[in-house]
């Protein structure tokens, strides 16, 4: 199992979702990827996106306006 | 030389705000208030949020006392004191002590009504159980956070889903209450157009409040005394409380009885200086009538902002009677907090604007509150709604997390000096990315709006295309990347990429009558417009608002 970072602050959408869909791609059962983005919109896809894969959302927080969230991949 | 008597009925915003300006303008006028009511001069609006602990103690509500108008201002308000009866000829006011039942009368030189509101309680079987509340007093406030804080209330019902039905929701679920909303209208908000209703209300339900329309309160069943159950069209509800939150009348009744002139609205009707059609007697706050400014129509907006204005307006009148005052109308501008979102209007709806036989064009645009680039910018979704021929704003709605007060502050004041959408587009307004866009939402939504009305670009709200959905005859294409769609998408979509839509525009079927390009916040949608107009697509829109404004089922 590994751990996985993902920096997509700056980035705009599609950006974030992009980048952790290549991710989660190459991942494998049980790891654990972290994302930081800045696009306010990601808060609601990621959540629609676990629940579409499967993987679990192990947190979701915002703080200083960057959204850090770490899922879980099944 | 006798002191000129003012009588003021009515203690609560704008009956104190009157008499506050009336005792400045000429300190030596005797002024009086009598108000039914124990408490004065109370933040009324700020009730659901003493309920939710965000305002911690009874004393914040309370704005100020009678002992403090008597020290610092020389008035004297008398609490618990009904006006029964007014004598206009005489000038007379018939007042009732309620704790000691004394029969009283006073004589005035002018007299002001401000009366107030009440609120609508429907004659439901069993409706006079314990713990069936409305919210309009403090103390309504008070009984109702102290059964919460006595951990007496696990389940409630709100009936409603106007401003206080909502904040009410809101500030229960934040106790910990298991709460459910029940509203007649198809849609929470009924002021507001649907598609930007169900945006708060679908943000309501993922914060976990139960949220049930088109559906009617038929009564309530007690355990003893108390309430237990709300019976209703779409079944029964358990309930500890149950808050009524179903809208509110003019108090007019004594003002009527006394031959004083009611509006088509029920409320007291007013001319632009608060003068009722009776010589010396004047009318403020949510017992009297106003005029849309939009419409020059009468209306009625009982809401604390205009109460505050016509309180200090018939104030000065019956003092300068010489230099009146005036208010020649309102847009009914308001604001409400839902959880996270912020929801704000102005002037007329599109359905306002459509009753009113009105040739109108409305445009949906989503921005954000500052710089896309800024750490914690928030999406708002902008409505406007412009009349055709003069292009002339006629109102505008405003929704999403981030900052929505500034742009419909600035959209209320360009309507209330008569701004067209063009003037919206030129205004200078304080720019830096902690701040706002570059190009502010508003100036952003009002440019969209110019190209629709210059046939730039043809757009479709998300309630038409609804409708052309059922007899699907129409091609939905997004221009998405893959992986968004992947997360939702309107059923049916044919998905290609901006990137892509050079290459394959072939797989759009163009015998069909519409094309609708979707995108995230409509930008993407625009290029690929502009696109598929340069390849020979006749019958293209765009879907105001992308994906993230659809209110509607996704997939």
């Amino acid at each position: 199992m590994a751990d996985k970072h993902i920096n997509a602050r700056g980035l705009q959408c599609p950006g974030p979702i992009v980048e952790l869909f290549k991710v989660a791609k190459a991942a494998e059962s049980g790891d654990v990827i972290t994302i930081e983005v800045t696009d306010c919109g990601f808060s609601k896809d990621i959540n629609a996106w676990c629940k579409k894969t499967g993987n679990e959302l192990v947190s979701l927080e915002e703080t200083d306006g960057v959204i850090h969230a770490v899922i879980k991949k099944s | 030389m006798n002191k000129q008597k003012l009588i003021v009925i009515g203690a609560v915003a704008a009956g104190t705000k009157a008499a506050s300006k009336a005792k400045r303008e000429n300190p030596d006028l005797d002024v009086k208030i009598f108000t039914k009511e124990e408490h004065i001069s109370y933040a009324g609006c700020g009730l659901p949020y003493y309920i939710g602990g965000i305002i911690k103690e009874k004393n914040e509500l309370v704005v100020r006392t009678p002992e403090i108008f008597k020290k610092e201002q020389d008035i004297d308000i008398f609490i618990k004191h009904e006006v029964t009866k007014v004598d206009v000829n005489s000038k007379k006011v018939f007042v009732t002590n309620l704790d000691t039942q004394e029969q009283l009368s006073y004589e005035y030189d002018k007299l002001v009504l401000a009366m107030g509101a009440s609120p609508i309680k429907p004659p439901l079987e069993n409706i006079s159980l314990k713990n069936i509340f409305t919210l309009r007093s403090v103390t309504d406030a008070f009984e109702i956070r102290d059964l919460v804080d006595a951990g007496k209330v696990q389940k409630a019902v709100v009936v409603g889903g106007g401003f206080i039905g909502l904040e009410v929701a809101e500030n229960l679920k934040h106790r910990g209450v298991e709460v459910t909303l029940i509203e007649l209208a198809p849609h929470v908000l009924p002021p507001f157009d649907e598609e930007i209703a169900l945006l708060a209300q679908a943000h309501m339900k993922d914060k976990g409040v139960n949220i049930i329309t088109s559906e009617k309160v038929l009564g309530f069943e007690g355990n003893g005394e108390f309430v237990s159950k709300v019976k209703s069209t779409a079944g029964d509800f358990e309930a500890d409380i149950v808050v009524l939150s179903i809208g509110v009348r003019p108090n007019v009744k004594i003002a009527a009885e006394a031959g004083i002139e009611l509006g088509t609205t029920g409320a007291i009707k007013v001319d632009k200086y608060m003068q009722t059609n009776v010589g010396d007697v004047f009318a403020v706050g949510d017992c009297a009538e106003n005029v849309n400014l939009v419409t020059n129509l009468p209306a009625w907006y009982p809401m604390g902002s205009t109460s505050n204005k016509t309180g200090r307006i018939a104030g000065n009148n019956v003092v300068n009677t010489e230099h009146m005052d005036s208010l020649e109308g309102v847009l009914g501008t308001t604001i409400v907090k839902l959880f996270d979102m912020n929801a704000a209007k102005t002037g007329l709806s599109e359905r306002d604007a459509r009753k009113a036989g009105m040739n109108i064009e409305t445009i949906l645009v989503p921005a954000t509150d500052k710089a896309h680039y800024y750490p914690g910018n928030k999406p708002i979704i902008t409505k406007l709604i412009v009349e055709r021929s003069t292009h002339k704003i006629l109102g505008a709605e405003i929704i999403g997390s981030g900052i929505v007060d500034k742009p419909i502050d600035i959209i209320a004041t360009a309507m209330t000096l008569n701004a067209r959408v063009e003037d919206l587009t030129k205004l200078d307004l304080a720019y830096a990315p902690p701040f706002s866009m570059a190009m502010s939402s508003t100036i952003m939504a009002a440019n969209v709006m110019l190209n629709k009305l210059n046939s730039k670009i043809d757009t479709i709200t998300s309630r038409d295309l609804q409708e052309k959905l059922k007899d699907s005859q129409v091609n939905i294409v997004d221009v998405r990347e893959e992986e968004e769609c992947f997360i939702s998408a309107i059923p049916g979509t044919l998905n290609i990429p901006l990137n892509t839509l050079s290459e394959r525009s072939g797989e759009i079927d163009k015998s069909k009558e519409t094309v609708i390009l979707v995108c995230k916040v409509g930008k993407r949608a625009f290029l690929a417009y502009l696109k598929l107009k340069q390849q020979g697509f006749e019958n293209i829109k765009v879907l105001e608002g992308g994906i993230n404004a659809y209110p509607y089922n996704v997939e």
